[in-house]
C-alpha cells in the first residue's frame, strides 16, 4: 500500500492527471466530501494536504510519495528523494520591488524583505552578500512592500499580473520553480516492488 | 526561567522505554563480542577537530575549542592510531550518544544514541564482507528485516575527477544523485560536463537500485562506462564486497548513486533501512585515510546503527 500525499492547492488537478495516466485513480473525488484520506483502489491512498506540508509528511515516512513545488521541497529542508520534474506548476521565485525603488547597497542599510520563503531568502542574500532584514509573512506579501511595511518582497510569480497591479517589478530571479515528485528514503528502498513501475509511468 | 522539558532533539527514556533501549543494547553487544569485536568507551568531549563541522562546540578556559562527541568513528579511530598503534587488526566496538548539528551551518541540535563496530587494520574486500554481514546479523539479533543498500562514494570521487568538476560542481553533481533528482542531474551534466564515458557513468548514477541478483549485470554495465582506473578499481571492490558477501540474511541491493554518508569514507558506504523507520537505520563504509589524520595511516571499515530508530521496531 503506497500513501500518495497529494496538495490540496492549484498543483492538485494536474497532479492526480498525472498520477490516472499511470492508473492510480481516487475512489472518489477530493473535495466532494470532507474526507481527507481518499482510498485508489487497494493499492493506493491518497492524503490531502496543504502543499507547504508535503515535504514534512513524506520526510516523516506519514506519506511515501507526494506532489510539490521545488520551492517547498528547498524551504523545508526535508531530505527528500526528487526523481521526477513534471513540469506543471511553473512559476518563479523573484524579488520585486516598487517601481523606481531603490533595492541596492545605496540605502545605506539593510534591506528589509517580506516572504512566505525564509530560508531560501535568506540563503540568496548571503550568497550576494546583501544583508537583509527578512519579515516572515504567512500570505498577501506584495502588500507588504505596497504599504511600506518592507522595501522589498520575495514570492513566487505566475504570470505577473498581481505585481503590475500592485506598481511592482521583478528585479531578480532566486528560483525557477516547477512540481515535482518526492519520495521518502526508506520508502524508495522498502516499496521498491511497487514504486517503481509507479515512477516508471509517472515519469 | 527554568527550562521544565528537554531541549528539542534530546529526550527522556522512561522506564519501559528505558529497559527497551538496555536490552537491544545487551543484545547487540552480545552479538559484537561473538564475533570478536572488544568495547571501547571515549569520552564524552573531544578536541573540536576530531570532528566535522557537524560538532557542537565551545571554547575551553584556556580558549581551545573543544566538541561534543558528535561521531563515534574519528574517536574510535584516534585510539586506534595513538593507543593501539600498529596493532593490526582491530576489532572496536562502542555504544553511547552522539550530539550534532541538524544542519552543518545552523543552530539546532540533536542527541541520538548508536551503537557500532570497527574494523582496523584490513584492507581487503573480506573485511568489507564481515563488516557488512555484522551489520545484517546486528538487525537479525533484534528480530528486525531490513535491507542493505550498497554503493561506493569511491566510485563518485573517480566520476567526478575524470570529469574534470570543480569542487562546487562536483558538491551540485553529488546532491542530485543523492536525491535521485535524474531532472538536475542531466541539466548539470549536460551544462557543465563534457560529453563522453565520465558524463555517461555519471548520469548512471540516479538509476533505481538494483536487487544482489541483477547487480553483477549493472556493475559490467559500469564497469564498460568506467572513465579511470580509480573508477574500475572503486568498481571492482564493490563487486568483490558483494562476492564475499554471500548469505548475509539479509536483503542486499546494489546502488551506484548510493553516496550519502560521512565525509571521510573513501570506498564502499553502505545504508540500512528497516520496515517501520522512515530514515536509514543505520550506515557504514570504508575510511582509508582517517586514522592517518591521527598518524597511524591504516586502512578501515565500519557501520553505526541508530538505535532511537531501531529500539521501537525491535521486537
Amino acid at each position: 500500500m503506497l500513501t500518495i500525499a497529494l496538495p490540496k492547492g492549484r498543483l492538485q488537478k494536474p497532479a492526480l492527471e498525472r498520477f490516472a495516466r499511470a492508473g492510480v485513480v481516487p475512489d472518489e473525488e477530493p473535495g466532494i466530501s470532507r474526507r481527507l484520506i481518499i482510498p485508489a483502489g487497494s493499492a493506493a491512498r491518497f492524503v490531502l494536504l496543504k502543499d507547504g506540508d508535503v515535504p514534512l509528511y513524506v520526510e516523516r515516512g506519514a506519506a511515501d510519495l507526494g506532489v510539490c513545488g521545488i520551492d517547498q521541497v528547498l524551504e523545508s529542508a526535508a531530505d527528500l528523494l526528487t526523481p521526477i520534474d513534471f513540469g506543471f506548476g511553473r512559476c518563479r521565485l523573484c524579488l520585486a520591488a516598487p517601481g523606481g525603488k531603490s533595492v541596492t547597497a545605496e540605502l545605506g542599510r539593510s534591506l528589509r524583505v517580506a516572504t512566505k520563503y525564509p530560508r531560501l531568502s535568506s540563503q540568496w542574500f548571503v550568497r550576494r552578500g546583501v544583508p537583509v532584514d527578512l519579515v516572515h509573512l504567512s500570505g498577501s506579501v506584495e502588500l507588504a512592500a505596497v504599504s511600506g511595511l518592507t522595501d522589498a518582497i520575495v514570492d513566487l510569480v505566475e504570470s505577473g499580473r498581481t505585481l503590475e497591479e500592485n506598481g511592482l517589478v521583478v528585479i531578480d530571479e532566486i528560483l525557477q520553480v516547477t512540481a515535482r515528485l518526492v519520495v521518502n528514503r526508506a520508502s524508495y528502498r522498502l516499496k521498491v516492488e511497487e514504486l517503481l513501475p509507479l515512477l516508471e509511468k509517472l515519469g | 526561567m527554568q527550562p521544565a522539558t528537554p531541549l528539542p532533539g534530546t529526550q527522556d527514556l522512561l522506564f519501559e522505554a528505558a529497559s527497551r533501549l538496555r536490552r537491544c543494547e545487551a543484545t547487540l553487544c552480545g552479538r559484537f563480542e561473538e564475533k570478536g569485536y572488544a568495547e571501547v568507551i571515549p569520552p564524552a568531549i573531544e578536541a573540536a577537530d576530531v570532528f566535522g563541522p557537524e560538532a557542537f562546540r565551545a571554547l575551553d578556559r584556556s580558549g581551545r575549542l573543544i566538541a561534543l562527541r558528535a561521531d563515534f568513528t574519528a574517536q574510535v579511530a584516534r585510539i586506534a592510531a595513538t593507543r593501539l598503534a600498529g596493532i593490526s587488526p582491530l576489532r572496536l566496538y562502542y555504544r553511547g550518544s552522539i550530539v550534532r548539528r541538524v544542519a552543518p551551518d545552523s543552530g539546532p541540535v540533536h542527541e541520538r544514541l548508536q551503537a557500532g563496530c570497527e574494523l582496523v587494520g584490513a584492507a581487503g574486500p573480506e573485511a568489507d564482507a564481515e563488516i557488512l554481514a555484522l551489520a545484517a546479523a546486528s538487525l537479525h539479533a533484534l528480530g528486525i528485516r531490513g535491507r542493505i543498500s550498497l554503493g561506493s562514494t569511491g566510485y563518485f570521487s573517480a566520476l567526478a575527477t575524470a570529469a574534470g568538476a570543480s569542487e562546487r560542481l562536483a558538491a551540485a553533481l553529488n546532491d542530485a544523485v543523492d536525491r535521485k533528482d535524474l531532472p538536475t542531474l542531466r541539466t548539470l551534466c549536460e551544462r557543465e560536463v563534457a560529453a563522453g564515458k565520465a558524463r555517461d557513468a555519471i548520469l548512471l548514477l540516479a538509476q533505481p537500485p538494483r536487487p544482489q541478483t541483477e547487480a553483477r549485470e549493472l556493475l559490467a554495465r559500469a564497469e564498460t562506462l568506467a572513465p579511470s582506473e580509480d573508477a574500475l578499481r572503486a568498481l571492482r571492490r564493490v563487486s568483490a564486497a558483494l562476492a564475499a558477501a554471500r548469505d548475509l540474511g539479509a536483503e542486499l541491493e546494489v546502488d551506484l548513486g548510493e553516496v550519502r554518508g560521512l565525509g571521510y569514507y573513501t570506498g564502499i558506504v553502505f545504508n540500512l533501512y528497516a520496515a517501520g523507520s522512515p530514515r536509514p537505520v543505520g550506515g557504514g563504509g570504508r575510511y582509508d585515510t582517517l586514522l592517518g589524520r591521527f598518524g597511524d595511516p591504516r586502512p578501515a571499515v565500519g557501520f553505526s546503527l541508530d538505535l532511537d530508530a531501531l529500539v521501537p521496531l525491535a521486537c
